[in-house]
């Protein structure tokens, strides 16, 4: 018979072996079930590589990471303090909306300086997706309300929210009728060089610092450590568990938020209806991936942001739904979950 | 004002409301035994794709066989890492959701679905190869039945398999709660440590309850795609598959209140419809469509109250692996 064994203490090298074994299997059962399904396994996997050799589309790959990476660093405050935030999706979304509100506001009313615009911009965005994510936190908090079904919930309500604006009262009256803002004026641009991926991956590099610095220097990331342990734990440190975890969720949420302001201001210039591709489910896996370290969702994001610009080449070449994508992620996600048992357990042959 | 109306707006609540229903009858079993099927969604997602594939090669009972099949085996695979690997099942269930929205994409998409059509069923016409629908299953009113107002048309003039929802509630509902197998699946969930010390499988019970849910979600997504929209579209399943989750809780995981439960979320539903057609609707209907997901968030914080908490419990087991000492 099999009998487990927990590890006691496992190495970095160990525990970075198995996650690297977990993808390998990934993109073997992949190969299989798309093998059954008729497709050309080895072009498959050749486009997803070239994705990352050929310059110009590696330039598209880190455009498209950059939300998958906010989102994540979001998610890493959120699950390191055990609040599973399914919700990073509606959290980019209204960022996208503040973003937009903004540019409105300057527009039609004049309300901001133009000099102003992005830093607004930014906090407000960052505010709207911490505030989305407060709705589930305080539910909690106040009346215990387990946070998946909430925060799942509020991602269909903001896709809405975002439908309802750009087909109702945001919508382009130049436009020609299309469920379509009006376009963000130059000063209400995320770039940096001419290159809105240069400006998000700064964004993208300082965030993550932020959050090393937080979970490794203050006293509120030692909190939201405890806390992510045990509860009880927390409790009885005399840790304020409610505030600790508004804050926390304040800060998961709003990171994902500024994802949103890349999106509008940096990818699209627009707001326009169902944006995201699931960003901030992918994020969800890249933040497993790199097993909650900061540093670790920059490479993660970039790898998944390939998997984007792959899905795009593989439906003009191979003529393939951009679901074999959500496949591929899903069991790469699969698979990271299998690793963490393997970095649980040993597995021994008993007789 | 005449009544006219309410009759089919309570037809196509039940209609939908059986959607909820098949989801949520397989869950409660999950639950009650201790694990959360957060893949409901996708299985679900699953179950119509494969539904639509089978109806159209080979007619409406192999696609409900193939597609509780297919189900069976998601929910197999979620024992597995759950169940015996004991990982999160929150993630597990994610992951299993996204595989499943993903692959019914992908088989359902026009070119593999043509490809599998093929290899089904090589005397196909061309235009069956094409076709974005699935026939619908016929409707059997039942004589006399569906005379009575109100409640027949409500109940009495449907399809097969909502007769069958129907009456698989009440006998989901004395099968846990009424037989030593049901006694075994609650015990699980509610102690497991002591379930096994009493001689209980747990891991077999678990497997079992896991598998049972994939199948009926499975069966719930094949009912949405035959019994109620027979138009393909990709991710038609909306969010169902987590408000049947809610709905759950609101019916404190008994099959027979989850009769109830899924009505209202149906009710929601029709009444989305309705008020597209005039008033707030019809000027922004986004609102309306944030109904169900709105009423599910308040559901679920009201339950929460303290008042409401003392009178339903969650199986206290719920989402916690099992570790046997050995």
């Amino acid at each position: 018979m099999f009998k487990l064994e927990r590890h006691t203490d496992i190495s970095r090298k160990t525990s970075g072996l198995i996650v690297f074994l977990s993808l390998l299997l990934a993109f073997f059962v992949t190969g299989i079930i798309f093998y059954l399904l008729n497709v050309d396994v080895i072009q498959f996997y050749l486009i997803i590589c070239n994705v990352f050799i050929t310059p110009a589309l590696l330039l598209q790959v880190v455009f498209r990471s950059i939300p998958i990476i906010l989102a994540s660093l979001g998610l890493v405050v959120a699950f390191r303090m055990g609040f599973w935030n399914i919700g990073a999706e509606g959290q980019i979304y209204m960022g996208m909306i503040a973003a937009t509100g903004m540019v409105i506001l300057h527009v039609f009313y004049g309300a901001i300086p133009a000099s102003l615009m992005l830093v607004v911009m930014g906090a407000v965005s960052f505010l709207a997706g911490g505030a989305w994510c407060l709705v589930p936190a305080s539910l909690k908090v106040r009346l215990g309300v387990n946070e998946v079904l909430t925060t799942l919930m509020l991602n269909y309500i903001a896709m809405l929210l975002v439908d309802y604006l750009v087909y109702g009262p945001w919508r382009d009256p130049e436009g020609w009728g299309f469920a379509l803002s009006i376009p963000f004026p130059d000063y209400a641009t995320l770039t940096f060089g001419g290159h809105p991926s240069m400006a998000g991956i700064i964004i993208s590099i300082a965030v993550a610092t932020l959050v090393y610095v937080l979970f490794k220097y203050t006293k509120l990331g030692f909190m939201l450590s405890v806390l992510g342990k045990s509860g009880e734990v927390a409790k009885y440190a005399g840790i304020p568990v409610g505030r600790v975890t508004l804050l926390g969720s304040l800060i998961s949420g709003g990171i994902a938020g500024l994802g949103g302001l890349y999106v509008v201001s940096g990818m699209i210039g627009r707001l326009r209806p169902r944006i995201s591709p699931g960003y901030g489910y992918t994020a969800i896996i890249v933040a497993m991936l790199a097993q909650l370290n900061p540093w670790l969702i920059l490479p993660a994001g970039i790898f998944f942001g390939g998997l984007l610009t792959a899905g795009d080449a593989l439906q003009s070449s191979l003529r393939l739904p951009f679901s074999v994508i959500t496949v591929f992620q899903s069991i790469i996600f699969l698979c990271i979950i299998l690793a963490e048992f393997f970095r649980r357990y040993r597995v021994v042959l008993k007789r | 004002m005449s009544i006219e109306w309410i009759e089919p707006v309570l037809a196509s609540t039940t209609s939908i409301g059986v959607v909820y229903l098949l989801g949520s009858l397989g869950e409660i079993y999950a639950e009650r035994s201790g694990v959360l099927n957060l893949g409901l969604e996708g299985i679900m997602a699953i179950g119509a794709a494969i539904s639509f594939i089978i109806t159209i090669a080979w007619g409406h009972a192999l696609a409900f066989l193939v597609a509780s099949v297919f189900g069976m085996l998601m929910g197999f695979l979620l024992a597995f890492f759950t169940v015996s690997l004991r990982l999160n099942q929150i993630a597990v269930g994610l992951a299993i959701t996204m595989l499943g929205s993903g692959l019914s994409g992908f088989i359902a998409f026009p070119t593999t679905r043509k490809t599998i059509l093929q290899f089904l069923n090589p005397e196909l016409p061309s235009t069956a190869l094409e076709i974005q629908s699935a026939p619908m299953l016929p409707s059997v009113p039942l004589p006399f039945l569906k005379e009575i107002p109100i409640v027949g048309p409500m109940f009495f003039n449907h399809n097969i398999a909502v007769y069958i929802a129907l009456m698989l509630a009440p006998m989901m509902w004395f099968l846990l709660f009424r037989t030593s197998i049901g006694l075994k699946i609650r015990s699980v969930g509610e102690n497991p440590g002591m379930a096994d010390a009493l001689g209980i499988n747990v891991f077999r019970i678990r497997y079992f309850t896991c598998m049972l849910s994939g199948v009926f979600s499975a069966l719930a997504g094949a009912y949405l795609m035959l019994g109620f929209q027979p138009f393909w579209i990709e991710g038609m399943t909306g969010g169902r598959g987590f408000i049947t989750l809610s709905l759950i809780i609101l019916s404190t995981w008994s099959p027979l209140r989850a009769i109830f439960g899924s009505l209202l979320f149906g009710g929601i539903e029709v009444l989305q419809y309705r008020l597209q057609l005039f008033g707030l609707g019809a000027t922004s209907p986004q609102f309306v469509l944030m109904l169900p997901y709105a009423i599910a968030v308040i559901t679920l914080s009201l339950l929460s109250l303290e008042s409401f908490r003392k009178r339903i419990s969650a199986p206290a087991a719920l989402a916690k692996p099992y570790y046997r000492e050995e």
